[in-house]
């Protein structure tokens, strides 16, 4: 019995201590080191910003070459990194590039639009399960109201307006966006303009929504679960 | 063994003094576990009203100022006292109109006073901008001016009504959070927020303001100028979709919504292509007007590039002219996976006409067009009488700083934001290392706008 109770508890922290591990390292194949000879747009983020640093002088090419080697090397010296010349985690971070780090794990974060980000998280907390068209439609009403003298006039006012939205209310807006979701697309096409309500200020689900007040809007259009009105 | 003898046996053990002891800890444990949170919860109500109440106070602070400010323009003297407080009023109302939205009440309780809020700021910032061109206030809208201090006086001192009932804490906002927190949950007729609905009673004869700002309410009734032709029922709808999107693709078009609201009323019809999954649908909006395609969508992925922008932006010139859009220009565009979403304006007789917009969203694999947006070319697309400008470009590029340095000059007509049209000089300059746009008016040499360039690898912006 006793020894029974010591295997569970050397088990648990075995399975602790795996977690930490797994923690620290778990990060690390996503963080793509730039080194000479690479060429993209890592590389590319990386020379724009030596250079608007003061570190690069040459020509913002998109190519890893023996100047941005340098530029490297002196960034890593001015601020105590390891001095070798490849662009590191480390070195990455201190330049303030954590976008290129998280670049495919978390697509949301992969854009510099807060706008977009924030448009992508509302319609995946609202609307995840519609089909593409709904979730358009969900972004297309957040950026109408913007524009309605109603409402706020940003779309960080609109989505977090007390009680607007039931999942800023639920917390469901922090829902990670899913690997192949639609709705950072969907973000996009609405801010670009795309609107398949024609101009709505409203939605709700009719199997779902107890307001009465709601119910006194004219519906203008349904597109999948949700009744869109002005 | 029966629960009967479970509980006996537990009440057996329980005589227990070991476990007697046990159980006490057990309780002693939850006890303090229980008090932490009810702490907490406690306190995060408290900041949680604290934080409503500062948007409130702030809120009634604002008003009282856009009150006074609204009175002072009224009686300001100078051209330059009037522009410097209806500038004021503008911020002022600004600011109120952001704090309100801010409040745990349900959107639609305020959204008359929001309204206001928002108009008497456009309205102030439209004459203030009268006011800066050098010409003068006219009498009507001085009497608008009037009218809104009029309400302005109504609802500072509801809300200094309301602020004595929060004083003497027969609202709290948490009640009003827990009860609203959600526009589609059942809300139920109690007190405070009734005290709202009294509040946007003030606004129940507002009048419709008109005026040169973005709020102002003739736009939502503006007539689209670009919409011509004969009414078409949906099945010769049917046939115009099935042309736009090309006969040979198409497997199935259904009718799938029909919006016969607002100025531009459409058919909607959902399509599937031969050549691709059956999941994979494009969804189009036709006006009901004259056939004209209002916008496309088609969610398909775009696993890879291979073609570049600027084939693309030649396929989707193509692609238009193809459709019966003639004379489109190229503007900026965007890029994001492995798909262009392409900017095009009118151009006629070498004048680039942006109100007259169309976007088209190119999958950068195939060069297939996966979008189209009209709405801007629909709203004000028509053959315009240009006038010959009133000033030379030479003349014109005497008005712009001379830092700067000009690449190149052309004429165009631009939107301002309340939806009437300016013609322009263009310049295209660069200062800083970076691109400007200039719009010198062509009759006056005002200079109208300047629009910062912002490229990127993903795409040509203007801000």
């Amino acid at each position: 019995m006793k020894n029974a109770k010591k295997t569970i508890f050397i088990f648990l922290i075995i399975l602790l201590s795996n977690l930490s591990l797994s923690g620290s390292y778990g990060t690390r194949p996503l963080t793509p080191s730039l080194r000479l000879g690479d060429r993209n747009e890592n590389v590319l983020r990386l020379q724009q910003r030596l250079s608007n640093w003061g570190y690069y002088k040459g020509e913002i090419s998109g190519y890893f070459d023996k100047d941005t080697f340098n530029a490297v090397r002196q960034f890593q010296h001015s601020y105590g990194l390891p001095v070798y010349g490849t662009a590191d985690k480390h070195t990455i971070l201190a330049l303030g590039l954590s976008k290129i780090i998280f670049t495919g794990v978390v697509h949301a974060q992969a854009t510099g639009n807060s706008d977009e980000q924030l448009l992508a998280r509302a319609i995946n907390g609202e609307a995840r399960g519609e089909p593409y068209e709904g979730q358009v439609a969900v972004g297309a009403v957040i950026i109408n109201r913007t524009r309605d003298p109603a409402f706020p006039k940003t779309i960080a006012g609109v989505i977090y307006q007390p009680g607007a939205f039931t999942a800023v209310s639920d917390g469901q807006i922090n829902i990670a966006i899913k690997e192949g979701s639609t709705v950072l697309k969907a973000a996009r096409d609405a801010l670009n303009g795309w609107d398949p309500t024609g101009g709505c200020i409203y939605y709700w689900n009719p199997a779902t929504a107890t307001s009465k007040w709601i119910w006194s809007r004219q519906v203008v259009k349904k597109i999948g679960k949700h009744n869109f009105a002005k | 063994m029966g629960i009967r003898e479970k509980l006996l046996d537990f009440k057996r053990r329980l005589q227990d003094r070991k476990m007697y002891s046990i159980v006490i800890v057990i309780i002693a444990v939850i006890s303090i576990w229980g008090i932490n949170q009810y702490r907490h919860s406690a306190s995060l109500k408290q900041e949680l009203n604290n934080n409503y109440n500062r948007a409130f106070y702030d809120l009634l602070g604002y008003v009282n100022n856009v009150e006074v400010l609204l009175v002072k323009a009224l009686i300001a003297s100078t051209p330059e006292k009037t522009a410097g407080t209806l500038q004021e009023a503008w911020r002022q109302a600004n600011m109120a109109q952001t704090n309100l939205g801010q409040l745990p009440v349900s959107q639609h309780i305020l959204a008359k006073t929001s309204k206001f809020l928002t108009q008497v700021g456009d309205l102030a910032y439209s004459l203030n901008n009268t006011t800066m061109a050098g010409n003068t206030i006219t009498e009507k809208d001085y009497q608008t001016v009037e009218k809104l201090y009029g309400y302005s006086i109504e609802l500072g001192k509801s809300l200094d009504d309301l602020q004595q009932q929060l004083s003497f804490k027969r609202i709290k906002w948490d009640e009003l959070t827990r009860r609203g927190a959600s526009i589609f949950r059942k809300t139920s007729a109690d007190m405070p927020s009734q005290q709202f609905e009294n509040i946007d009673k003030t606004f129940q004869e507002y009048p419709t303001l008109i005026y040169d700002g973005p709020f102002s309410d003739h736009l939502t009734t503006l007539e689209p100028k670009g919409i011509t032709g004969n009414m078409l029922n949906a099945d010769q709808g049917r046939e115009k979709v099935t042309e736009f999107l090309g006969k040979d693709r198409v497997a199935s078009l259904e009718l799938t919504g029909q919006n016969d609201d607002g100025p531009i009323k459409t058919f909607t019809y959902t399509a599937a292509f031969k050549d691709n999954p059956e999941e994979q649908k494009a969804i189009v909006d036709i006006t009901q007007k004259g056939g004209h395609v209002y916008w496309m969508l088609y969610n398909r992925p775009v696993p890879e590039k291979k073609i570049t922008v600027d084939h693309a932006k030649e396929l989707g010139r193509k692609f238009l002219e193809e459709k019966g859009f003639k004379n489109m220009a190229d503007t900026y565009y965007t890029q994001e996976d492995n798909t262009a979403v392409i900017n095009y304006a009118y151009k006629q007789d070498n004048v680039i006409i942006y109100p007259d917009l169309i976007k088209v969203k190119i999958a950068l694999d195939n060069g297939e067009v996966l979008g189209i947006e009209a709405k801007g070319y629909l709203y004000s697309h028509r053959e315009r009488s240009i006038p010959s400008p009133g000033i030379t470009a030479d003349e014109a590029k005497s008005k712009i700083n001379e830092r700067i340095e000009i690449l190149s000059s052309g004429l165009a007509i631009i939107p301002t934001n309340f939806k009437t049209e300016l013609f322009t000089y263009e310049f295209k300059g660069k200062m800083y290392g970076r691109d400007f746009l200039i719009y010198i008016n062509a009759k006056t040499g005002k200079e109208e706008n300047i629009l910062l360039i912002i490229d990127t690898p993903n795409g040509i912006l203007t801000m």
